[in-house]
């Protein structure tokens, strides 16, 4: 252990408190997980505090009536009611395998909703770096559009990056370029293809280089 | 707010849907699917923190790195896909936002979460103990530490002790103390590198 700051967060640690940051040394990985996985073996620890989780669950319901989130805002002003109604009927509309049918009432289109057997809709993969490092994730959603919506965060670069996704046989079938500030970044975008073709993608900086790559599963 | 209706991209241009046409959509939909946002964060909310603490292994970064996975996937999850599915995003997410947290503050990944070996952290049935080993892999590691050196550490890290609750304890110094979970803990980390399956 040679680092001073090493034995305070192993005290911390122990004490059940927030441990402060500082930079560790490769040699002190295993001491730092021995200590972690020793202290979430603590009885009665592992379960989350009551109020933390009623918090928690405000502040989403907090999140949740702001309005959608930038990456899932229509572009269009005048599609919101209709998105807003199927976001909507998709909580509403979930059902055992019996046919339930329920028109909206706002929008000039109509959702039905059908129980029946579906294929994949949510494909995830995590961005990694060349050296293994978890750089952000992917996630692509089957619908009319399917569309994919990855996030970088902490990576240490900063400018314009590519994204490039490619289906089974390897070829693109999509890219986009999107801002990462301060190391972080997202990115949505609609995709004309199944995306149970989907292999990965890949993260290219503005001199060609591949930043990270993700397989999807 | 929950969407997975229209991407915000610019080829949301191309989105066929004709929102004119007055036409009937049809949207399939499963038993096995959660009804909305509450009902993700209700059957995931313990499994997640569960999962954070084993890896960070103490309540404040565990409720802080729970938050920012259902801030972070939240806002673009898609309703109609199954618990299956929102499960592995929530799971590729929390690996996303671990990362970023050990980045943050020692600069290495210490510990991580891997989608396949940490699945069942976010698998049916979700019951009040954890479903991680750690409570046997801390056993076997203490198991295999000299008396003293086991003794300190299950004193600090089992028993909630304090180091001059463990020094009286054991009948000795604070300083002696600390100097024995120094060393305790190096030991173990060797151990527990020998007992990796």
């Amino acid at each position: 252990m040679n680092n001073r700051r090493l034995p305070a967060f192993l005290d911390s640690l122990a004490d059940g408190r927030r441990p402060k940051d500082f930079d560790a040394a490769p040699e002190d990985v295993e001491v730092l997980r021995t200590a972690i996985e020793l202290r979430a073996a603590r009885p009665g620890d592992a379960q989350p505090d009551a109020a933390f989780v009623s918090r928690l669950h405000h502040e989403l319901s907090a999140q949740a009536r702001s309005g959608p989130a930038s990456i899932s805002q229509p572009v269009k002003r005048r599609r919101r009611s209709t998105a807003v109604a199927a976001i909507a009927a998709s909580f509403v509309l979930v059902g055992a395998t019996a046919a339930a049918t329920e028109a909206l009432s706002q929008g000039p289109a109509t959702q039905v909703a059908l129980g029946a057997p579906r294929a994949t809709s949510l494909r995830t993969g995590t961005f990694e770096t060349t050296d293994g490092q978890v750089m952000g994730q992917i996630v692509a959603y089957k619908g009319s559009p399917s569309w994919v919506y990855m996030n970088v965060g902490d990576s240490n670069y900063t400018g314009s990056i590519v994204c490039k996704l490619q289906v089974d046989n390897g070829s693109t079938v999509a890219t986009g370029a999107f801002m990462l500030h301060a190391g972080k970044g997202e990115w949505t975008k609609a995709i004309h293809v199944d995306i149970g073709r989907l292999r990965g993608a890949t993260l290219v900086n503005s001199s060609g280089d591949v930043v990270a790559s993700a397989t999807l599963s | 707010m929950l969407s997975t209706v229209h991407p915000s991209d610019t080829d949301s241009s191309q989105d066929p849907r004709p929102e004119d046409a007055g036409i009937t959509y049809l949207r399939v939909v499963d038993a096995d699917a959660y009804a909305d946002w509450e009902a993700v964060y209700r059957d995931n909310v313990d499994r997640l923190y569960r999962l954070m603490y084993a890896r960070v292994g103490n309540r404040p970064d565990a409720e802080d790195l729970t938050s920012e996975v259902f801030r972070t996937a939240l806002p673009p999850l898609g309703m109609a896909s199954s618990k299956g599915e929102v499960r592995a995003y929530l799971l590729a997410t929390a690996k996303t936002v671990l990362a970023a947290h050990w980045r943050r503050h020692l600069g290495l990944p210490v510990t991580s979460i891997d989608e396949e070996a940490d699945a069942g952290y976010l698998a049916e049935p979700s019951g009040p103990e954890p479903l991680s080993d750690a409570p046997q892999r801390a056993g076997k590691i203490l198991d295999a530490l000299p008396d003293r050196y086991r003794r300190i550490l299950e004193l600090r890290f089992l028993e909630a002790c304090s180091i001059k609750e463990a020094a009286a304890t054991l009948g000795v110094t604070v300083s002696n103390a600390k100097v024995l979970q120094h060393r305790a803990l190096r030991m173990a980390a060797k151990l527990s590198l020998e007992l990796e399956p």
